[in-house]
C-alpha cells in the first residue's frame, strides 16, 4: 500500500535526542594528527608527548613507574602513556601510519621495525645518538642490530633489551630419572626419550607448532646443523642439507615425546601446559620466566640457553630486540628523545629489564647485581656475549619476513608435523620465498 | 480520544494429535536416549566454563582439578591494578549507546522499508544485505580518517557510531520485518481514532513490537560489548578503552597470566550471560516472528 509520507516531528526529536545522548555521554576526542606522510617537529623540548607501549598491560606498570620518574626529573614534559596489547600492535602502528594518530614516541621491536621504517614513520636516531650521553653505554651487537633491522643504513630504533631463546626444563622429573641437564643436543634428544610416559600422561618435550612456530624450528635446525649464516651470497641457508636433517630430527619428536595437541602450540598453550603438566621441556624465551616461577616455584625449573653441540659450540638465531623509536610525525621530537635518553639511562633500563626479566641494552644496566642472581637471564647474557656462541641474524629487515615467517608458512609447518609434507618441502619452500624477498628489498634499497 | 483495540478472536487451534503423539514418544523413549546425548553435549560445552572458573578461582601455581582453596586475589588484580573497573564502565557506556542508537535508527528505517514503497526499494535492501558481507577491518582505515577529520579519535563515540553503523543493516531488516507482521489496518484504526503517525505507531505498534526490539538491542548491545577492533583502533586514552582490549592486555608477547586472563575472561562474560538470561524468552520469540513472517 502506498501512503504519502508525513513525517513525525516527534519520533525525529525521539531519535535525535537519543542520539545527541549516546554521543554526548561519550565525549569529545581529538582528530589523531600524525600520520606517516607528516614530517614533524623538533618542538620546544617541553609539553606533552604521546608514548605507545608495544606490550601493554603487563609492562604498564614498570612504564608507568619510568615515566613518573621522567616527569619528577622533567617537570615541563607530560608522558601520555598508551599501552597497546602486544599481539595488536603492528595493526595499531600500520592503521595510524595509513590513517594518522602515530605517537611521539613508542616501543617497535626488531621484527616489525623495517615494516614500520620501510613506510617512512620512523625518524633516524644516528646523529641524536652520536650527541647523546648514552654514546658508547650501549650494546654495540645490539645497536648493530637495530641498524640493521630497520634496513641496514640508517638507526631507526634504539634497543632497550635483549631476549634469548631458553630451554626451560624440569630440575626434579631430572633428577629423578637420572638425567643429565640438557645442555647438549644428545642430552636434550636422549631425555625428551626418556622422560616421556605417555601412559601417564607424561611427556618430554612440547614443541610449538602453532602460531609463532618457524622461529624455534629454525633456531633447532641452525642449532644443530652449526651452519652460522642466514645467506650464502644472495641464497638463504634454509634449506641446506644439513639444517633438513637437523629440522627432520627435531619435527620427529612430534607425538613420540611431545603431546599430539603440539600441532596448534602458540605460546601460550606451550607455556600453560608446561607449567601446569608434567613435561620435561620447553623452547622458549627469558619472557616466560615469571610464569614459570609462579607456577611450578623456585627449585624445580631452569632455564638454559639453547643446546650446543657435542663440542661445546653454540649455535642460535637471533631473537627480536625491544627498543624505542621516535616517529617523524612528532610535533616534538626534542622531548620525545629526551624521554627515549631517559628510558635508556643505566637506572631506568636496568628497572625496566628486571621487570621485563631481559637482559639491559646499557652496558652499565647489564652489570648489575639483580643479573647475577636470576641465572636464566645471566646464563643468556654469558652466551650471547661469550665467544662459544654464533647468532645467525635473521632477516628481520626484509618487509616481507613477518609474512614469510608467520602467515604463509606456519600452516607448512603444521602440515610438516602431520606428516603431510617433508622437512625439505617446507624448507624449500620458505627459502624460495626469502631469496625472491632478498632480490627484491636489493633492488629497491 | 483513543479507542482500545480489540482483541484478535481467538485462533481455533487443531485438534492437539501431533503434539500428542509427539509427548506420548518423548515419554516412552528410553532416558538414556535423551540424556546421553544431551551430556556429551554439555561435556563439550561446559568444561571450557569449568576451566575458566578453576583458573579464575584458584591461586596460582595451583594444579588442582578443584578450585579450593578459593581465592578471588585474580579478581581484585584484574579489577584494581589491570583497570577493568574502568573498561567495564566504557564497555557498559559504549554496549548501551549501540543498544539505543541501533535501535532508534533501526526502528524508524525498519518502519520505512515496511510501510513505504520507494523507488529504490528492492535495491536499498540488497545493498543492506550486502554490507553484511564487508569485514570491520577492511573499512578501519577511512573509518579511521572520518573520524579523525570529525575530531572523534580517542572518543566513545567514535566507537559507538562504528558499532551502530554496523549493525544496523541487519537490525532495519529485521525490524522491517516484524513491522510488516503487525496489521496496517491497526494503526489506520488508531488515527480514524485522532492519533497522528507517530502516536499510532507508539501506542499501537511499537508495544507489539517488544520481542523483536529485545532481540535486536540485545545483539546490537552483546557485539559492541564484544568487538575488539574499533575500539583498539579508535581509542588511545588508558582510561577510554574497553573490556575485550583490556582482555588482550593481561597476554603479553612472551607471557601470559592465566589467572588473571580467566577472571578477566569472566568479568567480560557475565554481563552477556546475564542479558541472555534474562531475555532468552523474548529473543527466541522475537527471531522466528522476525524470520518466519517476514
Amino acid at each position: 500500500m502506498k501512503i504519502s509520507i508525513r513525517r513525525s516531528r516527534r519520533l525525529a526529536l525521539a531519535v535525535a535526542l537519543g542520539s545527541v545522548l549516546a554521543l554526548t555521554a561519550t565525549a569529545c576526542g581529538d582528530d589523531g594528527s600524525g600520520s606517516a606522510g607528516d614530517k614533524g617537529d623538533e618542538g620546544s623540548g617541553k609539553g606533552e608527548i604521546t608514548f605507545w607501549d608495544n606490550n601493554g598491560g603487563v609492562r604498564t606498570d614498570i612504564w608507568k613507574e619510568i615515566i613518573a620518574d621522567f616527569e619528577k626529573k622533567n617537570p615541563d614534559i607530560k608522558v601520555n602513556y598508551v599501552g597497546i596489547p602486544a599481539a595488536s600492535a603492528q595493526s595499531k602502528y600500520d592503521t595510524a601510519i595509513q590513517g594518522g594518530g602515530l605517537p611521539d614516541v613508542g616501543g617497535v621491536g626488531t621484527a616489525m621495525l623495517a615494516e614500520v621504517a620501510v613506510q617512512g614513520a620512523l625518524e633516524p636516531l644516528d646523529s641524536r645518538l652520536a650527541k647523546s650521553s648514552l654514546k658508547g653505554k650501549l650494546s654495540q651487537n645490539l645497536v648493530d642490530g637495530s641498524r640493521a633491522a630497520g634496513g641496514g643504513d640508517k638507526l631507526y630504533q634504539i634497543p632497550t633489551s635483549s631476549n634469548n631463546g631458553t630451554l626451560w626444563y624440569r630440575t626434579d622429573l631430572f633428577e629423578s630419572a637420572g638425567l643429565e641437564a640438557p645442555t647438549t643436543w644428545s642430552n636434550f634428544y636422549a631425555a625428551a626419550d626418556k622422560l616421556t610416559d605417555k601412559g601417564k600422561n607424561q611427556f618430554g618435550f612440547t614443541i610449538r607448532g602453532g602460531e609463532g612456530s618457524i622461529a624455534p624450528a629454525l633456531d633447532a635446525a641452525y642449532g644443530q646443523s652449526g651452519i652460522t649464516s642466514f645467506w650464502n651470497g644472495d641464497k638463504t641457508t634454509a634449506n641446506d642439507p644439513k639444517n633438513v636433517a637437523a629440522l627432520e630430527k627435531y619435527v620427529a619428536l612430534y607425538k613420540k615425546d611431545t603431546p599430539s595437541a603440539d600441532v596448534n602450540n602458540d605460546f601460550t598453550k606451550m607455556v600453560a601446559q608446561w607449567d601446569s603438566g608434567t613435561i620435561g621441556m620447553l623452547s622458549h624465551n627469558l619472557g616466560s620466566y615469571q610464569d614459570h616461577l609462579k607456577a611450578l616455584g623456585a627449585g624445580k625449573f631452569r632455564g638454559l640457553p639453547n643446546p650446543t653441540q657435542d663440542d661445546g659450540s653454540r649455535v642460535q638465531i637471533s631473537n627480536p630486540v625491544d627498543g624505542l623509536s621516535v616517529f617523524k610525525s612528532s610535533k616534538n621530537k626534542a622531548a620525545s628523545w629526551k624521554f627515549v635518553e631517559f628510558a635508556l639511562s643505566h637506572e631506568e633500563n636496568s628497572k625496566f629489564n628486571k621487570s621485563a626479566g631481559q637482559i639491559p641494552a646499557n652496558t652499565d644496566a647489564a652489570q648489575d647485581a639483580w643479573i647475577q642472581s636470576a641465572e636464566p637471564t645471566k646464563l643468556a647474557a654469558e652466551a650471547l656475549n661469550g665467544n662459544g656462541t654464533k647468532i645467525v641474524q635473521l632477516p628481520y629487515y626484509l618487509p616481507d619476513w613477518n609474512t614469510i615467517s608467520k602467515a604463509d608458512n606456519e600452516p607448512n609447518f603444521q602440515k610438516v608435523l602431520l606428516g603431510k609434507m617433508t622437512s625439505k618441502d617446507f624448507l624449500d619452500t620458505v627459502a624460495e620465498q626469502l631469496n625472491a624477498a632478498q632480490v627484491d628489498w636489493k633492488q629497491n634499497h | 480520544m483513543i479507542t482500545e483495540i480489540a482483541p484478535a478472536p481467538e485462533r481455533v487451534e487443531p485438534p492437539p494429535t501431533g503434539t500428542r503423539g509427539r509427548r506420548r514418544a518423548w515419554d516412552e523413549a528410553p532416558r538414556w536416549q535423551i540424556y546421553v546425548p544431551l551430556s556429551i553435549y554439555l561435556v563439550f560445552t561446559l568444561i571450557p566454563f569449568y576451566w575458566i572458573l578453576l583458573f579464575a578461582l584458584r591461586p596460582a601455581g595451583s594444579t588442582s582439578l578443584v578450585p579450593w582453596p578459593m581465592t578471588f586475589e585474580h579478581f581484585e588484580k584484574v579489577w584494581n591494578e589491570r583497570a577493568f573497573g574502568t573498561y567495564f564502565q566504557n564497555s557498559v557506556l559504549v554496549g548501551v549507546s549501540t543498544l539505543v542508537m541501533t535501535t532508534l535508527v533501526a526502528l524508524a528505517g525498519g518502519y520505512a522499508l515496511a510501510r513505504f514503497d520507494f523507488r529504490i526499494k528492492r535495491a536499498f535492501m540488497l545493498a543492506l544485505l550486502c554490507t553484511q558481507f564487508v569485514p570491520g577491518a577492511l573499512l578501519l582505515v577511512p573509518l579511521f580518517e572520518i573520524f579523525a577529520n570529525l575530531r572523534m579519535i580517542n572518543s566513545l563515540s567514535s566507537v559507538v557510531i562504528a558499532e551502530t553503523v554496523f549493525q544496523l543493516p541487519l537490525s532495519m531488516i529485521l525490524i522491517s520485518g516484524f513491522i510488516r507482521n503487525v496489521p496496517y489496518s491497526l494503526e489506520e484504526a488508531a488515527w480514524v481514532d485522532g492519533c497522528n503517525r507517530f502516536t499510532a505507531f507508539r501506542i499501537v505498534v511499537l508495544p507489539l513490537l517488544r520481542p523483536g526490539l529485545i532481540a535486536v538491542g540485545s545483539f546490537a548491545f552483546v557485539h559492541a560489548w564484544n568487538h575488539f577492533l574499533f575500539a583498539l583502533m579508535f581509542l588511545s586514552d588508558q582510561g577510554k578503552q574497553t573490556i575485550p582490549v583490556g582482555l588482550n592486555t593481561l597476554m603479553s608477547a612472551d607471557s601470559v597470566d592465566l589467572g588473571a586472563l580467566a577472571a578477566g575472561g569472566i568479568i567480560a562474560a557475565v554481563p552477556v550471560v546475564l542479558v541472555f538470561a534474562f531475555i532468552q524468552k523474548w529473543l527466541i520469540t522475537g527471531f522466528s516472528a522476525g524470520a518466519v513472517k517476514g
